[in-house]
């Protein structure tokens, strides 16, 4: 009787749905369309609205700041700091997606009207005039082109399958207190942070004594590119061999597949996808050096040489990088042109080799796959 | 265009066959002797000639030696030069080890580096000059269209004791008036250079009182505020692109930039070329025949017409050839470079200054030495 | 009966393909094994050669430089390049060198781990589903841009662009000892420096670290989710712990790549050797990668024998990181451990 008076008089609960106490569905637009306003505003007072970055800085900081006070006025402490890290990540990708247009963008700005065919297909060639004594340059990188492939795909050829296998030795088959573990593992720390030109000076010294004094070919700066590569391919593929779950090898091992099918059809299988991450990391990283290149393989601007066990050859990197420091005179267009152009041209073959490393890791991961 | 290029064609096939009867006349050998007097430069050359040559070394000479490379091989078509523009030192080094045909260096070898190149090579290494060029003071300063610096200046400037253009030492170089303030900023390589070392020897030479420093360094020390950028066409866009900014770059890589003049005298290939003519003086070598030296500024500065700081670059050679094929072509090639020719075309292709008569005469003497 | 142990001898699972069956079977599976592991061993301990190859062929060429008397040698004393001058020994020269490498890799991976971790888990539990895969891949593209091409970006966009947050930050908050000093009117700054320096090693760690975010077993996060945690937390409980040694690694791999960067530093910043915290000036100290690369070209070979032995300082620096990482990581993961490899007794 008391009861149902005092329950009578009491204004009914309001009624909870799944959207009680959270925000609206499209409050995070909002908020980052007032922030963007409010920071254009703060530019547009001290005069420097032409300044974007700045302004689309100052909003990112403060759509951040709002959504986090927003939220955990609305949301609560624990709803509030999900909200706030989707944010901070959200904007981190944003982050990184900025330099990687503008990476692109000023690359294929500067290089793309330079890639004709002339340009990609023939040597470079120099004209003499006998009668103005003029000398013109025509740029092209096609040695350039045969050599980064010989060099780098040498250097490939020989650096992913010793780092895969000595990775598989580490995990699979060497005790933590092995010796020779012991020593590889603190050789590769040390080495990933080996600056390049220390390793052509390494390939050209070492060429120097096994074949003779002032030994210049694609072999020794393929060594070079090794030097480096072998290291970051041990570490990552260490790594992604490490996260196959043990349940899996144990599996087989209780099927009866001998060790090495296990580690061949069922590690590296599964963690294929990794790997092929860590090789294309490795190869990319080397394509674009130039001083262990010119340093253990020599420059030729002209010549055309293919074979990689004598003379002289130079890489795409090398080209670009020398056409910029040492332009020409006479024809600085030309050079510039020529350095852009072989950049580009090089972003495009490593996206190449990507897409066709993607599609290998694609075709023999296992199905069930994230 | 068309009646050039059929010109040049005609010319080639002529030149061509003229040479190879020359050839055919002296039995196949081209040593300098045995060529008739009228066959000088481009003529002098012998199309069967082949082989590659490999160089390293001095960034200044790349240019010039595209342009020789060029004409050599516009006549000796099987010929390629391979010149690693990676610097005067490793030029060096790599010489030494034995690895190139010649080395292009802006200082010729230390006596150190004399006595190690002996082991390598038994009778020695001959220093001869192939390419001039003079260094050009940038600077970028819309208040001064035209602008004159003394040694004095110039040395005050470059190490941090004249900070604004607004400095009465500059006005007093420039008929009194002075600059409106603007701070200097002062750009220079952060690579050693040819051009640090002979502009430094100037400053040395002629604003000692002021160059604490001393002659003949390759870089310059550090000041406070020194804008290093690396290699020279970098100098040159960064002074393009700071207001303020001064600097010294190669005279061929200068471009648009303006260039100051120097103890009056305005930046030329004339110029540069006077100073050689008047003020190179080859130093008393151990090695016969060498032909390094050193600039007099004191004879440079007596000639008006002189510019005051030239820079010349040489090509180092063994006196022995191991290889007499290899040694006919690179003697052959450096002959063509030692001629008005071959000046002409290095000179055009990298906007440089050439070689005044009497050193290259000097040159093909020495070449004629060589075994 | 008999059929039990021929089918367990058989290396697993049915098989109808005319391969080799019972004690047949485990021959092959023997040499197999044999030949796998000689293969992978030979493969580390040739890793093992030829790296100790490299350190000592590097200590041999640099020993004379370390220990020469620096006032005195005249190779050293040469002034045609002229760096060498004026240092009393060794130490007294790449001090500052040391310095600017320490300080150049710090401030990059300050300014691109947490950005690069932060994308590896947007990519691998944020972004949907479908476009997770295409943007892991332009994140890899980043990777494949070459040092070459950084520089060039750096000098070209870099430079103007932080002009007019270097002079903001002088002017407002110049009394903060980093932005102090005279401001570098061409924008030659460390701060450009490190700002591509941490683009640049950005892929590297989050292309390994999205992959191993993407093998965290599921039911731990799939527990920590029906127990009512928020996204965030699920990562924190779950994800984090199981990847910590991962992402140690590939932060590792990042500095690495930082320390060793040659070419891109060396055509953006204007280098000096100063002990200097200043990031908006000209005056910044030099990484030892970026010195070898100018002063290589004009060294005698002494001087070059002295840049190599600053080059062999970086492996000193690179191993104590290294060291120091693996000790952290010793100590504090759940994830994979490192275990004792089930020795097969020979069967």
């Amino acid at each position: 009787m008391m009861t149902a008076d005092v329950q009578a008089n009491q204004p009914p609960a309001p009624a909870r749905t799944l959207t009680t106490g959270r925000l609206p569905r499209l409050i995070d637009v909002w908020v980052a369309l007032g922030a963007l306003v409010a920071a254009a505003l703060v530019f547009a007072g001290f005069g420097h609205l032409d300044y974007v970055a700045g302004w689309l800085a100052l909003g990112a900081v403060l759509y951040l700041v709002a959504i986090g006070i927003l939220a955990s006025i609305v949301e609560g402490r624990r709803w509030a700091t999900d909200r706030f890290v989707r944010s901070l990540v959200i904007v981190a990708f944003l982050l990184a997606i900025i330099p990687l247009v503008s990476t692109l963008w000023t690359v294929v700005e500067h290089g793309i009207t330079t890639l004709t065919p002339q340009f990609i297909f023939n040597p470079e060639k120099t004209q003499f005039d006998r009668t103005t004594f003029k000398t013109v340059l025509v740029a092209g990188v096609w040695p350039a082109i045969v050599g980064t492939l010989i060099i780098t795909g040498i250097a490939a050829l020989i650096s992913i399958p010793i780092g895969l296998l000595a990775a598989v030795w580490l995990t699979e088959y060497a005790q933590p207190n092995h010796p020779v573990r012991k020593i590889v593992t603190f050789l590769v720390d040390v080495m990933t942070g080996i600056p390049s030109i220390v390793a052509g000076l390494f390939a050209f010294a070492l060429f120097s004594l096994l074949v003779g004094p002032g030994t210049f070919n694609g072999l020794s700066a393929a060594i070079a590119l090794c030097v480096l590569m072998i290291p970051t391919m041990v570490r990552a593929s260490e790594e992604m061999i490490k996260l196959v779950p043990l349940e899996l090898r144990e599996a087989a091992y209780a099927l009866g597949v001998s060790k090495w099918r296990t580690i061949v059809k069922v590690v590296l299988r599964t963690s294929v996808a990794g790997l092929v991450t860590g090789a294309m990391l490795a190869i990319a990283r080397v394509i674009g050096e130039t001083a262990p290149i010119y340093i253990a393989a020599g420059y030729t601007r002209t010549a055309f040489n293919a074979d990689p066990l004598h003379g002289a050859m130079s890489t795409l990197a090398v080209v670009s990088f020398r056409n910029y420091v040492d332009p020409d005179p006479t024809q600085p267009a030309v050079t510039q042109a020529e350095a852009w152009g072989s950049a580009l041209l090089l972003i495009i073959i490593v996206v190449i080799l990507n897409l066709i490393a993607r599609l290998v890791a694609a075709r023999f991961a296992p199905k069930a796959r994230r | 265009m068309k009646i050039t290029r059929s010109g040049s064609i005609a010319a080639f096939a002529l030149i061509g066959t003229l040479a190879l009867a020359g050839c055919a006349a002296t039995g196949g050998t081209n040593t300098p002797s045995a060529t008739p007097t009228s066959k000088v430069g481009l003529n002098a050359i012998d199309p069967s000639l082949t082989g590659t040559i490999t160089a390293a070394g001095s960034s200044a000479q790349v240019a010039a030696q595209t342009g020789y490379s060029a004409a050599f091989a516009s006549v000796a078509t099987g010929v390629t030069l391979n010149y690693n523009p990676e610097g005067s030192g490793g030029g060096r080094k790599d010489f030494i080890a034995g690895a190139l045909d010649f080395a292009g260096s802006d200082a010729p070898l230390s006596a150190d580096e004399a006595t190690q190149a002996t082991a390598t090579f038994p009778g020695g290494a001959l220093d001869i000059p192939v390419y001039l060029d003079g260094v050009a003071i940038a600077y970028n300063n819309k208040d001064a269209s035209s602008l004159n610096l003394s040694a004095a200046t110039l040395a005050k400037i470059f190490s941090g004791k004249i900070t604004d253009w607004s400095d009465p030492a500059i006005a007093a170089d420039n008929g009194g008036k002075a600059l409106a303030a603007k701070k200097i900023t002062v750009v220079t390589r952060s690579d050693s250079s040819g051009t640090m070392q002979n502009l430094t020897n100037f400053l040395g030479g002629e604003a000692a009182s002021d160059w604490a420093a001393g002659p003949n360094l390759g870089t310059l020390p550090q000041i406070p505020g020194m804008d290093l950028q690396k290699g020279g066409a970098a100098v040159a866009t960064e002074i393009a692109a700071v207001d303020g900014a001064i600097g010294g770059v190669d005279h061929s890589a200068l471009g648009s930039l303006v260039a100051a003049s120097v103890e009056g005298v305005k930046l030329s290939n004339d110029g540069i070329a006077e100073a050689m003519a008047t003020g190179f003086a080859i130093k008393p070598n151990s090695t016969p025949g060498d032909l390094s030296g050193g600039f007099d500024y004191a004879k440079i500065k007596a000639d008006t017409k002189a510019y005051p700081i030239p820079l010349v670059s040489y090509a180092i050679i063994p006196a022995q050839f191991k290889d007499a094929a290899k040694k006919k072509l690179v003697v052959a090639y450096l002959e063509f470079i030692a001629s008005a020719d071959g000046q002409k075309a290095g000179a055009t292709k990298a906007n440089s200054a050439e070689l005044p008569d009497a050193i290259l005469k000097q040159v093909v003497a020495t070449l004629a030495t060589v075994k | 009966m008999t059929a039990t142990p021929a089918a367990a001898a058989n290396g697993g699972g049915p098989r109808n393909t005319g391969a080799p069956t019972g004690l047949a079977a485990m021959k092959v599976s023997k040499v197999g094994d044999r030949v796998f592991l000689g293969l992978s061993s030979g493969a580390a301990w040739l890793i093992m050669v030829v790296l100790a190859g490299v350190a000592i062929f590097l200590l041999i060429q640099a020993a004379p430089a370390i220990g020469a008397n620096w006032q005195q040698n005249a190779a050293l004393q040469d002034r045609t390049s002229g760096f060498t001058l004026g240092f009393a020994n060794f130490w007294d020269y790449v001090s500052p060198l040391l310095f600017g490498t320490i300080w150049a890799s710090f401030l990059a991976l300050l300014l691109g781990a947490p950005v690069a971790i932060g994308i590896a888990l947007f990519i691998s539990h944020y972004a949907p589903r479908r476009v997770s895969g295409i943007l892991g891949y332009l994140v890899d593209l980043l990777a494949a841009v070459p040092s070459v091409v950084f520089g060039l970006w750096g000098i070209v966009v870099i430079r103007p662009f932080l002009g007019p947050l270097n002079e903001f930050l002088n002017s407002y908050f110049g009394w903060i000892p980093l932005f102090s000093g005279d401001v570098a009117k061409g924008g030659s700054t460390l701060l450009a420096g490190a700002v591509v320096l941490a683009v640049m090693i950005l892929p590297i760690i989050t292309s390994i670290s999205r992959e191993i975010f993407l093998q965290t077993p599921s039911l731990h996060e799939e527990a920590a989710l029906a127990l009512g945690a928020t996204r965030w937390e699920m990562i924190r409980l779950a994800v984090f712990p199981y990847a910590r040694s991962g992402i140690i690694s590939s932060v590792l791999l990042g500095l690495g790549r930082a320390l060793g960067e040659t070419m891109a530093i060396a055509m953006i910043v204007s280098p000096k050797l100063i002990f200097s915290v200043q990031l908006l000036t000209n005056d910044n100290p030099a990484t030892i990668a970026a010195n070898i690369a100018n002063k290589f070209g004009g060294a005698n070979q002494t001087q070059a024998d002295a840049l190599i032995a600053t080059g062999l300082l970086l492996f000193v620096v690179s191993f104590a990181v290294n060291l120091v990482a693996r000790w952290i990581v010793g100590r504090t993961s759940t994830g994979p451990r490192r275990r004792r490899i089930p020795t097969r007794k020979a069967a």
